[in-house]
């Protein structure tokens, strides 16, 4: 087992694998994000990834030996967010009903739900979060109208959606809060996103525009975003190492 | 498309003036070159300015308003190269400059488009300017290189562009860190997901990893290989000359990065 990281370790080796995952990026932005994602969520994969976390933990700790710790952060802030990715993806597959990780709820202006769906059209159950949600009003704000607007008799382009809602959470007072693209909401471990809206129409068959909030819950996140600030650590900390290297004097001569 | 607009006579003085840079150069009029290359960096940015002052927003939402701000990179950081590697790239530059707003200047159009929901973030002018300043920063080491390429170059020449293109590379690479993981940031509050397996998030990944690879190839060989050193560096701008344009343009890359 040793002898397996050290040879995965070996700088030589290193480069190689560095290529090689740079290749195997390259394949998976061919199929597409569905499928490159649901690809990456099978076990062998997850089981691939493991096995490289695991060898950057071990280059991390190396570099350490070595009094490298610019090597050592980079390798261990890698780690982490592979670590941090595989936790999230065991969250994914052992979520309950009760507890949910992923879904979606479409509201009109004035409903109220606790229920996720999924699916192309909603319809599959997911589960219940613990609080309710109370869509007040969903906003959808345009920008001013200009001179090529009009040339081309269209609606200037959207600035803004916003879904206001009112969170009943257990054992406390409610309270209103906005939704909008770039400023999800944050209630008991669930990041709630303004994802997406639409037109239907209710029973009289007057038109009603309609929101879908996504809500979405990582307990891997934390570590994920505790590996970024290892990693750029290490790189910022790898370019002073760098620059420490005085490159010979030879003023005036062109490259 | 040639632009009948302010836009594009600042983009044609600045190319010119770029031109005028390597040419007075290659005539051995120093001080002229210099002169013009400065000159060139003020319509840059000029050019950039005037363009966020006429859309409303920071001149970053598509590959012609990147481009620009390329143009608008190049002088600093070539100061930069001459102050820290005692290297003159003007020339480099220069010509890197013109091909970087050839594009900009004859391909791209110009066309106003208001900032949708997704990009107003207080994260898209870092996010973006790390991958400016960072694609500049790379294209340059791979200029840098060039001298490894030559047969029977003596040691203390390779060993000066030998460090010059690793210091330009490893500050590319911290940009392109940066750009890499404010992206997956600021995916997390926009997407709801830090990586979506996007196609351009892949390409950028997967550029990352060839740098990556570079920096670990130079670690364990030292410069006993220069001709692979440089090679490794044209094949990392490769990938990213890749990304700004095939995977941005082609309908085959359709992902979340749809914007441009």
């Amino acid at each position: 087992m040793r002898l397996f990281f050290n040879r995965l370790t070996n700088l030589g080796v290193a480069s190689w694998v560095c290529w090689l995952l740079a290749l195997g990026s390259v394949a998976l932005a061919f199929p597409g994000p569905e499928r490159s994602g649901a690809f990456m969520a099978r076990p062998v994969m997850q089981g691939v990834t493991a096995v490289l976390a695991a060898a950057l933990l071990f280059c991390g700790l190396r570099a350490l030996g070595r009094r490298r710790p610019d090597s050592a952060l980079l390798h261990a802030g890698c780690a982490c967010v592979l670590a941090g990715w595989l936790w999230g993806q065991h969250a994914v597959r052992t979520a309950t009903p009760e507890r949910p990780v992923n879904g979606s709820m479409a509201m009109v202006d004035g409903e109220v739900s606790d229920t996720l769906w999924s699916g192309p059209y909603l319809t599959n159950y997911v589960g219940r979060v613990s609080f309710t949600l109370k869509l007040e009003r969903f906003i959808v704000e345009y920008y001013d109208q200009n001179g090529a607007d009009r040339d081309a008799g269209r609606m200037p382009p959207v600035r803004e959606y916003r879904s206001r809602v009112t969170v009943t959470e257990p054992d406390k007072a409610p309270y209103v809060a906005n939704v909008r693209v770039n400023q999800p909401l944050r209630v008991q471990g669930y990041h709630i996103y303004q994802m997406s809206w639409g037109q239907t129409s209710d029973r009289m068959g007057r038109p009603m525009v309609y929101t879908v909030l996504q809500f979405i819950r990582d307990p891997g996140l934390p570590l994920v975003y505790a590996g970024f600030a290892l990693l750029f650590l290490g790189t910022l900390l790898f370019t002073v190492r760098v620059f420490r290297v005085k490159p010979p004097e030879l003023k005036g001569v062109a490259p | 498309m040639v632009k009948m607009t302010l836009q594009g006579g600042l983009i044609y003085l600045t190319l010119v003036l770029f031109v005028a840079t390597a040419a007075a150069a290659r005539g051995g009029w120093r001080n002229i070159a210099r002169g013009f290359w400065a000159a060139g960096f003020v319509a840059a940015v000029a050019s950039v300015t005037w363009r966020g002052l006429h859309t409303g927003h920071p001149p970053m939402q598509n590959l012609f308003e990147f481009f620009l701000c390329m143009a608008a990179a190049l002088w600093p950081l070539s100061q930069w190269s001459r102050w820290r590697n005692g290297i003159d790239t003007d020339v480099q530059d220069a010509v890197l400059g013109a091909l970087i707003l050839f594009p900009a200047g004859f391909v791209f159009g110009e066309e106003v488009r208001r900032l949708p929901p997704a990009l107003q973030s207080p994260l898209f002018i870092p996010h973006v300017g790390s991958y400016v300043a960072g694609y500049v920063m790379l294209a340059r080491a791979a200029v840098m290189a060039l001298p490894l390429m030559r047969t029977a170059t003596d040691a203390a020449l390779v060993r000066q562009a030998d460090a010059a293109a690793r210091q330009t590379a490893a500050v590319g690479f911290v940009l392109l860190t940066l750009g890499l993981l404010l992206g997956s940031v600021w995916g997390k509050i926009c997407w709801g997901h830090y990586w979506q397996w996007d196609p351009k998030e892949m390409w950028s990944l997967a550029t990352w990893m060839m740098y990556a690879g570079y920096f670990h190839f130079r670690l364990k060989n030292g410069v006993r290989q220069p001709k692979t050193l440089a090679a490794l560096l044209w094949l990392g701008l490769l990938f990213v000359v890749l990304t700004l344009t095939w995977i941005n343009l082609s309908r085959l890359f359709a992902g979340m990065h749809n914007y441009a």
